[in-house]
């Protein structure tokens, strides 16, 4: 990863592969480092609600090192995130968050969407795939 | 009695017997033809076992079964799934499904990670998916067989019976170009000459099995059997939803005449979104 080193911090892998398993749907997250996470402050741009990845691009601040650039940030389906409580209206432009992602390998702007905080709420975003593997949930 | 007499006789028997146990339209079977269905044929569905709410994947299950259940590769297969795991793990996934084409068969029953609805209609149960364009199979249990010369597609001709509460499916003339596949990044096209016999059943009240005996003789060793677990959802936010693959490579924006459209959006080769210039 390209200017993140200071802001990267090891997982224990058990969790690593958790979060892997929660995120992925229609292509491979492998291009994804989960054993790193990086954490940006920034404003919504787009809340892209549609299959087969979610995406959140967030106008991120300069700070610690990391210039100030735009993030792609993915997510499983809308149906998926939907049995997870979330709506397309999680987000909005001009929201400020506070995001946790893993990061692409290749060093772009891009990452999978691990939490999301809104400043202004507190309100916490995470997705767990692995939350539906049991039957009669409500 | 005349031999003919005794011999349409057995196979009324044989009919009377399998109608018993096996829902079929009340309409005689007439080649090229769907019979209406009548009351009967409705009621019937009634005795099948309930298979109604949505089913979501026991994802940790399928990717269990990558060590505890490798597929029997041909050696010279065994290479190239051996390439693209290293490629994987390496960070560098190909994608197998990044152009939005169908999973199909089989690659949809083993690697969905989505929900999934079963419909039962007189002489057909049918299979709903999410992601992927709402893919879909038509299951005909009205008794025929395939056809002679079936057109090649993603999901195949498919066939089905009721053995008790199992249902049986035979699936024939699935693209060669079809994946076979244990991970998005890591499988083969099937090659051609694809056979897929599944075994349906609860096995449990809220617990669907679904066996997959998977012959694809050009790139396996020998037929490769598997079991794949699905969860029954009644609450209603588990429905499923639209899915339109093709969706998520555009955003919402304007034509140039000032309409909502969706305006493509660019994405690397591994198929990640790239984020418009700030």
């Amino acid at each position: 990863m390209r200017h993140t080193t200071h802001l990267i911090r090891k997982l224990a892998a058990s969790a690593a592969l958790t979060l892997a398993a929660n995120v992925q749907a229609h292509h491979s997250f492998a291009m994804f480092d989960f054993e790193k996470a990086v954490t940006v402050k920034g404003t919504v741009s787009e809340f892209q609600w549609s299959n087969p990845h979610v995406v959140l691009y967030l106008n991120a601040d300069a700070a610690n090192g990391v210039p100030a650039q735009q993030w792609a940030l993915e997510l499983t389906s809308p149906g998926n995130l939907t049995r997870g409580g979330w709506t397309r209206h999680a987000f909005k432009p001009g929201d400020k968050v506070e995001v946790e992602l893993s990061p692409l390998r290749d060093g772009n702007a891009g990452g999978a969407l691990r939490k999301a905080t809104l400043v202004d709420t507190g309100k916490v975003w995470t997705s767990n795939l692995r939350a539906s593997e049991k039957p009669g949930l409500e | 009695m005349p031999i003919r007499a005794l011999t349409n006789l057995a196979a009324m028997l044989a009919a009377a017997v399998l109608a018993s146990t096996t829902p079929l339209p009340a309409a005689a079977q007439t080649a090229g033809t769907n019979p209406p269905p009548a009351a009967r044929d409705w009621a019937d569905l009634a005795k099948l076992p309930d298979w109604s709410g949505v089913w979501t994947p026991n994802i940790s299950d399928q990717n269990a079964q990558i060590k505890s259940n490798p597929l029997p590769w041909l050696p010279a297969v065994q290479t190239v799934i051996s390439r693209l795991e290293a490629e994987e793990k390496a960070g560098r996934p190909k994608g197998l499904w990044v152009d939005c084409l169908p999973l199909g068969m089989p690659g949809w029953m083993i690697k969905s990670h989505n929900a999934l609805e079963l419909l039962f209609t007189p002489g057909r149960v049918t299979v709903l998916g999410e992601v992927d364009g709402n893919r879909l199979r038509r299951i005909y249990t009205d008794g025929r067989g395939h056809p002679d010369d079936p057109d090649p597609s993603f999901h195949g001709h498919s066939i089905g019976h009721w053995e008790g509460d199992t249902l049986v499916v035979d699936t024939i003339a699935v693209l060669p170009q079809t994946y076979l596949a244990f991970s998005e990044a890591v499988g083969v096209p099937n090659g051609g000459d694809l056979h897929v016999v599944e075994r349906i059943r609860l096995a449990s009240p809220e617990l669907l099995h679904w066996t997959l005996e998977i012959h694809a003789p050009k790139v396996l060793s020998k037929p490769w059997t598997t079991t794949r677990i699905w969860f029954r959802q009644r609450a209603r936010k588990y429905d499923i939803a639209e899915g339109v693959c093709l969706q998520g490579y555009r955003r919402s924006g304007r034509d140039s005449d000032g309409f909502p459209a969706f305006l493509t959006i660019p994405q690397t080769a591994l198929g990640n979104p790239v984020p418009p210039a700030k």
